[in-house]
């Protein structure tokens, strides 16, 4: 059975005749609380309900993909330190898939309705965005939208094409669903409990400041190889225990840096730094907070500190607003990175610089795709990224 | 006699050439063409600090902060450029510094930056900039470095009185490695600044003041922990620095950035004298943070590459030569480039007594002015 691509049906669409207009698309189902009131044809139709999800996907809200604008110039319209508020669903993706191992992940959410004006040419990034985390989002047009489309309306249709060209750009390149983050951070958790909202605003708050990581949950710990990271942090306000605890202990003793809640360990520290403690665990570190964990954002800054902006895989420059997600295949031998801009319009001139020297690299929009020749940098390869809009792939080759 | 010689020998018996270049100290300036960052620029530098009666009497055995520039977002280019070749201190030239200093038989050397958007070791802002700070910290011994932003490694800021009384501010509190340092370099990058009109040695002073204690983070009780955004009450004084902290001597003074970001560079000035003053004009872009903001104003934001290194034990004699290098009159006022929206930094100083702004009263050694000037504006 084909992958499910599901498309919500717009409440003005109320004849047969507008499945017309899916046809020859990736679209191959209707999703929602309710089916239309008419033969779907060959489509089926996929209710939407969170107590009971469908068969092998995981239904996540997820939220309008933007920039948050300040709404006054003394308001916090940005972020937790003033920087640009972004509403992205990159976490909830991964996290998803985290907790849910083996199932698609589906985001539900809707356009923003009320005053809110939605510009039709911002109904591609909630796809390719979704896509490029490996799920996808249920597509849904504003009742605008929807009606200009419907109408056949020029600049609506040419959205709606672009649309479709997204969807069926990252279909082309599924296969790199499987290809594992490039991260030299671990972030295990419950992710439930008192520290869900610290954890799962840490996984969602690390791309502002380009922190790279992979999240697992506390319960496979113990089974995990933490072979491809520098530092696990242990995200609970509450010490491991058992099989997990031996684990970190172990990962720390053979030379990785733990980061872990207070009182994990009552060794001596011969350090304090990003105000957590730190001190020597046989070849390794452990580093443990001067007080509870409490805020995310702060939290992802001392994180990325304690583990060095020396590890980053790869950096960004131009791209505050920007989530990267840089993914390795099995042999190493190629890696992409997916490039998902959140405020509207054109990106700046982006550059990028990988650690490892890749030989080869181009980069991939919806428009096409040009070659791009990696520079030596001081601190690494660095390939400059010409100016685009939603989405961009970095396709890189040893 | 040396012009040099003669130079002191006829301001000492009062015998200058202009009363205003006698009134207030004069050192000379060296120039030098370098067009790369390379290991032309230690060669460069060594022969400049030789010309300016050398470094050996201020360093030697001293602590010494090197204060560089890293002004605006870390993660922020001009286009593709790095920042190190556009609007920071480049890291070569730094280096180099850093390694004459050592070998000048500093004690200890600490390169200083004060971060306007984190509280991370000054270490962790260069990766995240692009460049490995092994390269500093390995080019003489006992070099360390701390972002000066905030509290740092310090358990209390360290209160600067500012000599003469001030302009704006009586006195700063800053980190503790602006009181604790024997001697302060300043190294500046060659560039224009839409509220100060030059950037250069004397405005990068404005970087020692942290970002907890008059940046947009600062608390009204006490100083905000880590710092973050702009030192707006500098540019319009929208309000005064947290409780404790020496405020305006009077808030009632005119709230115009053109009149305070000059006047305020000057007290920082006053307040920690530099010892040592070198302009990076190897690569930069001629406005510091964008192009004019202001009609009638012709700056422009352009990446070019003047290839010239600028030294002096005076930062006023370095900046007014750098500011001829750029196209401009050092003896320029308000209302004439690069000052067209703000008070002369330079004339500021000079009336300050921090030295002479006029070139007739400034022996320039190495390369002539005319032979590296590059302006900075067009048409």
């Amino acid at each position: 059975m084909p992958e499910l691509i599901p498309f919500r049906w717009p409440a003005s669409w109320t004849d047969a005749a507008k499945l017309d207009l899916l046809k020859g698309t990736a679209i191959n189902c209707i999703a929602g609380e309710a089916p239309p009131p008419f033969p779907l044809g060959d489509l089926p139709f996929v209710k939407l309900d969170a107590d009971h999800p469908p068969e092998g996907i995981a239904l996540r809200d997820g939220v309008w993909p933007q920039v948050l604008a300040p709404t006054r110039k003394d308001a916090a319209g940005g972020g937790a330190t003033g920087g640009p508020w972004v509403d992205s669903n990159a976490s909830v993706v991964r996290l998803a898939k985290v907790m849910e191992p083996g199932k698609m992940v589906w985001l539900t959410y809707t356009p923003p309705g009320g005053k809110d004006v939605v510009p039709m040419d911002s109904f591609v990034k909630p796809i390719t965005e979704a896509e490029a985390f490996g799920g996808h989002w249920v597509i849904a047009l504003d009742a605008f939208m929807a009606e200009q489309v419907a109408k056949r309306e020029e600049k609506a249709l040419s959205q709606w094409q672009r649309m479709m060209a997204g969807l069926r750009f990252t279909a082309a390149r599924r296969d790199r669903r499987a290809w594992e983050p490039v991260a030299p951070l671990a972030v295990a958790s419950t992710f439930a409990g008192d520290d869900k909202l610290l954890s799962e605003e840490f996984l969602n708050l690390a791309p502002r400041r380009h922190l790279a990581y992979r999240a697992l949950r506390a319960a496979d710990v113990a089974g995990a190889s933490f072979a491809k990271q520098k530092a696990v942090l242990y995200l609970e306000n509450t010490p491991p225990e058992g099989a997990v605890r031996a684990k970190l202990l172990e990962f720390a003793q053979a030379g990785g840096l733990l980061i872990a809640p207070l009182g994990t360990v009552d060794s001596p520290p011969e350090e304090r730094r990003m105000e957590h403690t730190v001190r020597r665990a046989g070849k390794g570190r452990i580093a443990m907070p001067l007080e509870k964990w409490e805020d995310p954002f702060t939290l992802v800054d001392q994180v990325h500190v304690l583990v060095s902006h020396r590890e980053d895989p790869v950096q960004v420059w131009n791209g505050s607003d920007m989530d990267l997600f840089y993914v390795t295949s099995p042999k190493e031998d190629q890696a992409v990175t997916h490039l998902i801009p959140y405020a509207s319009g054109s990106t700046l001139p982006i550059t990028l610089s990988y650690r490892k020297a890749w030989r080869r690299a181009r980069v991939v929009t919806l428009n096409g795709a040009t070659a791009a020749q990696p520079v030596q940098g001081q601190l690494g390869m660095e390939i400059a990224v010409p100016e685009f809009t939603d989405y961009a792939v970095v396709e890189l080759e040893a | 006699m040396t012009r040099r010689e003669w130079m002191a020998a006829a301001a000492a018996a009062g015998l200058a050439p202009r009363v205003r270049a006698a009134a207030v100290p004069s050192s000379p300036v060296a120039l030098a063409r370098c067009p790369a960052y390379d290991g032309g620029v230690l060669t460069s530098l060594r022969r400049m600090f030789d010309q300016i009666g050398g470094i050996g009497r201020l360093v030697s055995g001293k602590t010494v902060a090197v204060k560089i520039n890293m002004t605006g977002s870390l993660r922020a280019r001009t286009g593709y450029r790095a920042a190190w070749n556009t609007r920071w201190s480049h890291p070569v030239v730094i280096g180099a510094a850093v390694h004459l200093i050592g070998e000048a038989g500093a004690r200890r050397i600490r390169v200083v930056e004060g971060s306007s958007e984190d509280d991370h070791p000054l270490e962790e802002d260069f990766l995240i900039g692009g460049w490995d700070p092994a390269d500093v910290l390995g080019a003489a011994s006992n070099v360390e470095m701390e972002n000066t932003g905030f509290l740092g490694n310090g358990k209390e800021y360290k209160r600067l009185e500012v000599a003469g009384g001030g302009l704006i501010y009586s006195a700063f509190d800053v980190n503790h490695s602006y009181a604790e340092c024997d001697a302060m370099v300043s190294i500046a990058k060659l560039k224009e600044h839409e509220l100060a009109g030059l950037s250069l040695t004397l405005k990068n002073m404005v970087g020692i003041a942290p970002g907890t204690v008059y940046g947009d983070s600062a608390g009204y009780d006490q100083p905000a922990a880590r710092p973050y955004g702009a030192r707006t009450m500098f540019h319009i004084g929208n309000r005064q620095p947290p409780e404790g902290t020496p405020p305006e001597k009077n808030p009632n003074s005119p709230r115009e950035f053109g009149y305070r970001v000059p006047r305020i560079a000057i007290d920082l000035v006053r307040a920690r004298p530099v010892d040592l003053a070198i302009i990076d004009g190897i690569e930069t872009q001629t406005g510091a943070s964008g192009a004019a903001v202001d009609e009638g104003v012709k700056r422009q934001m352009r990446l070019v590459a003047p290839g010239v290194l600028v030294a002096s034990r005076n930062p006023v004699c370095a900046d007014a030569a750098a500011a001829a290098v750029m196209g401009f009159d050092p003896m320029a006022a308000r209302g004439r480039a690069p000052f067209e929206s703000c008070d002369s930094t330079l004339e500021l100083a000079e009336q300050a007594g921090i030295g002479t702004r006029d070139l007739k009263g400034i022996e320039v050694l190495g390369a002539r002015i005319a032979d590296v000037r590059m302006p900075f504006r067009q048409g």
